[in-house]
């Protein structure tokens, strides 16, 4: 059975349930890693302090775990040909010592280090920025459909993206960082580019809505292929490479944002073209519709 | 529509223009490293390392009364008979005899001191902000200064919350004033450049290359320093630099007097007799006898036109000049330590006064900071990030080449359409290169997802202009209903082949499709502004790079790129229905 049909036969209070069930996972998803970690999104080190520092890889991890046996370390990972260690919080000194040891053992060396007054800080700025950056986008759609409802429908998908995003973050273990909370701000705009389209076409167009919705489609089907693929490109630099070709190496600012952009943007196409759409069929088709239409 | 009148059209000329100066930006010009564009990196790709400082320290708006202070402060010298303010003084009777260097001891240096019997009457032309502040230092250790008028706040400079100052303030019945506003932490705009100055007087000093140093809001000053490692940028800011007074004995020959421990405190530069400007400065006891035994042996008190007193930061010569005269006949009697190093007159003096100033503290800085975040990237790592997100670059346009392809089949649409694309790119590296702001790995993933965005209004745009049954009279029966991407295409193949039967609009219509093409763009364009606004300040500029680029990509794509585009495919798709 073909998307378009069954986007277009069946009532639309039928379809909107399913959206409804994807949201309620997520939901849960969320509140499970709240109840076990306090913070519904695992938390990465820029947001809990502490130290990420890639080395290349010479050594065995082993040998590299007693080398560093003197300091907090919590992980060491391999990523393509380096290894990537990460330290809990540690004082200062410390730090600075850590930081002359592995310049001297290593040439190539990557150093990251979030004291607990920058993760304080980056924490209070996340909660106050990223409800901002939605009212904003909440703003401008009014502003562009002027009806409490259309607009509504649309900061809601918009909103249910970021939520579906943030449980898959969760669901393939991406931690909340800089760049993440850059992408999740970025689905916020990002996201609703298509649901303005939708909206747009169907309000302001003439014909059934069915066949309106339709046409919106396939422009925003391919809007929103595009942005995947070229945010794949770079999940793909990133992220994925480094495990095939042993000279590139992981990038973790760009893997964060290009991962998260692809869970929301997949999650985007599902809330624009079911939840959002079906949202206008709805809605278009109450009486009153009508009679607001005629008068115009 | 003619192809002249197409060239003459106001969007397709800014579009033009834009584009050329861009890429005249990025024209390779030969410089030192042979040839190279201005375009600038980030230090994740060009290898070097950060610091993020925190300024420590609050303005805060004080309940207090200077009455108080005064009461406790005198109290600990003896009985207080009578303590008054009036006209602009304190005057305070006190029993007994209390001497002038006691009420010196206590941080009223001018005060008049007058001795009666079993009385001493004292008076301090002091304003009430005065005492508040001598007695802020005082109890905290750290400098505190004044800030604006009516109300006056108070700008301490260390470490304090409102709890550590409220007990403070406790033994004089005072407190931090109500309200949430009463406590800011951070320090003033005027400080973070101030400290701001001095480090980048003292990393350049140091001749460090390619140093830029940042402030973001009030607390937090960003430094980059290319080529170096971590471990040596925490040493570079966190030591100061080594003073030296020298003075000279005869000929090129100099003698050392003190060194930087023996300065306590330096004071602002101020206008002297004659407008000339001189940094006072105090020294220690012990080194106020240090200079007094140079200043005689060296014969400088004989002859002080003969002796130069010479400052030296780090072997640097920062100042020098003869001793002064009266200060010379001053210092055959006693040691002096209260001293001025005199430096010129008008706006030159002034400036080489700030300088010294920053200078004789030994390029410390005006408020305690805490570094609370730093890393490095070396050169190699970096030179491979820029590597590897210029092959994503690359990948990202020829997929979204490939995309358009498959949409349209059509070249006279693909072409203008990546065109557009990659034309969008070359602007943004444009301004980044006039702008010479730096382009650092979040940007260039900046330019990836504008290429996205980009794209995706050119396809509204497109598909817009392409429409012709919907806008038609009949609507078509429901049940023939195809994917539009299959009428688009379609409609693109019928371009190609027979060109005339596909009406594209001519004038109002034409117009109207592109107004309301032009609507949805926008609309999409505002939200990615506002939605990427709040990076520009967030994580301490970490992601500025790439909140810019986005919200700067993303208007130009809106307000230049894309609407010579709608005209350029309008023009196209006119053509054709012409010729056919």
């Amino acid at each position: 059975m073909d998307l378009d049909e069954i986007i277009t036969k069946y009532p639309p209070k039928q379809i909107i349930l399913l959206p409804l069930a994807v949201i309620a996972i997520a939901l849960i998803v969320l509140g499970t890693t709240y109840l076990t970690t306090g913070s519904p999104v695992r938390l990465g080190v820029e947001f809990t302090g502490g130290t990420l520092i890639t080395v290349p890889a010479s050594g065995t991890e082993e040998g590299l775990a007693e080398d560093l046996a003197g300091y907090p370390v919590t992980e060491i990972r391999s990523v393509g040909s380096r290894y990537m260690i990460q330290f809990g919080p540690m004082s200062d000194d410390d730090y600075t010592s850590l930081a002359r040891l592995i310049n001297s053992e290593f040439n190539d060396v990557e150093i990251r280090h979030m004291g607990p007054v920058y993760s304080k800080e980056l924490q209070m700025q996340a909660i106050k920025y990223l409800p901002l950056s939605f009212l904003f986008m909440a703003i401008v759609v009014f502003i562009l459909f002027r009806e409490p409802f259309i607009s509504a429908i649309v900061a809601f998908c918009a909103f249910a993206d970021i939520l579906i995003a943030a449980a898959s973050m969760n669901l393939t273990g991406v931690n909340l960082s800089l760049g993440t909370v850059a992408a999740l701000l970025m689905l916020i705009g990002y996201s609703v580019d298509t649901d303005i389209l939708l909206t747009m076409r169907v309000t302001k167009r003439k014909g059934p809505v069915e066949e309106r919705i339709i046409g919106a489609m396939g422009t925003g089907m391919m809007m929103t292929a595009t942005s995947i693929a070229a945010v794949f490109s770079l999940f793909l630099v990133s992220n994925l490479l480094y495990l095939v070709v042993p000279s590139f190496t992981r990038m973790d600012i760009i893997a964060d944002i290009s991962t998260v952009l692809i869970f929301g943007l997949i999650a985007d196409m599902f809330n624009t073209w079911i939840t959002n759409a079906q949202g206008l069929r709805w809605y278009m088709k109450l009486p009153k519709k009508a009679v607001r239409r005629s008068r115009k | 529509m003619s192809l002249s009148g197409l060239s003459r059209d106001p969007r397709i000329i800014l579009f033009a223009l834009v584009l050329s100066a861009s890429l005249i930006g990025l024209i390779p010009m030969p410089t030192e490293h042979g040839l190279d564009s201005r375009l600038k990196y980030g230090l994740d790709l060009e290898g070097g390392s950060w610091l993020q400082l925190q300024l420590q320290g609050a303005v805060v708006d004080l309940d207090c009364d200077p009455i108080e202070i005064l009461r406790m402060q005198f109290g600990s010298l003896g009985l207080i008979d009578e303590l008054s303010a009036r006209s602009g003084t304190y005057q305070i009777n006190m029993a007994g005899k209390i001497s002038k260097d006691d009420v010196e001891e206590i941080g009223y240096a001018g005060a008049r001191v007058i001795e009666r019997t079993n009385q001493t009457r004292i008076t301090l032309s002091v304003s009430p902000e005065y005492v508040i502040l001598a007695y802020l230092k005082s109890a905290l250790d750290a400098d505190v200064k004044t800030v604006g008028v009516e109300p006056v706040r108070y700008e301490i400079r260390s470490n304090v919350t409102r709890e550590s100052l409220n007990a403070i303030l406790a033994p004089i019945n005072g407190s931090v004033a109500a309200g949430e506003e009463a406590f800011t932490e951070g320090v003033t705009i005027e400080t973070v450049d101030e400290t701001k100055k001095v480090l980048d007087q003292k990393l350049n000093r140091l001749g460090l290359q390619d140093i830029r140093v940042r402030v973001v809001g009030n607390r937090f000053i960003l430094i980059d320093l290319a080529g170096v490692d971590v471990d040596t940028a925490q040493d570079v800011v966190g030591k100061p630099g080594k003073f030296e007074i020298r003075i000279q004995t005869k000929g090129n020959e100099s003698m050392h007097v003190l060194y930087g421990d023996a300065v306590q405190a330096v004071e602002h530069p101020k206008s002297g007799g004659g407008g000339r400007v001189g940094v006072p400065f105090t020294l220690s006891e012990d080194g106020a006898q240090l200079f007094q035994r140079a200043a005689i042996d060296s014969g400088a008190t004989r002859n002080p036109q003969a002796h130069y007193v010479t400052m030296l930061l780090d072997k640097d010569e920062i100042f020098s000049a003869p001793l002064a005269t009266d200060l010379a006949g001053s210092l055959e009697k006693a040691p002096m330590r209260n001293l001025e190093a005199t430096v010129g007159t008008g706006d030159e003096g002034w400036t080489k006064g700030r300088e010294l100033y920053i200078h004789l503290r030994e390029g410390a800085l005006p408020v305690n900071v805490e570094i609370i975040g730093s890393g490095q990237v070396t050169a190699a790592l970096g030179a491979q990030f820029k590597r590897q997100i210029t092959i994503a670059g690359i990948i990202a346009l020829l997929i979204v080449a490939l995309i358009v392809y498959y949409r349209y089949r059509e070249k006279r649409i693909v072409i203008p359409m990546v065109g557009t694309s990659l034309s969008e790119v070359f602007i943004m590296l444009g301004i980044w290169s006039w702008a010479g702001w730096q382009l650092d790995l979040a940007s260039i993933a900046g330019i990836i997802t504008v290429i996205g965005t980009g794209v995706d209004h050119l396809f509204i745009i497109t598909d817009e202009l392409l429409r012709g049954e919907a806008e038609a009279p009949k609507p078509q029966p429901s049940k023939n209903l195809k994917p539009s991407q299959k009428n688009i295409q379609a409609k693109a193949e019928q371009l190609a082949q027979e060109g005339g039967k596909i009406s594209i609009p001519g004038g109002k219509v034409y117009v109207a499709r592109l107004s309301r093409a032009f609507a949805i763009i926008l609309g999409a364009a505002l939200t990615t502004v506002f939605a990427m606004a709040p990076l520009v300040w967030m994580g301490f500029g970490a992601l500025q790079g790439f909140a810019l680029i986005i919200i700067i990509g993303v208007l130009i794509g809106v307000g230049v790129a894309r609407p010579a585009y709608g005209k350029i495919l309008g023009y196209i798709l006119s053509e054709n229905g012409r010729n056919a």
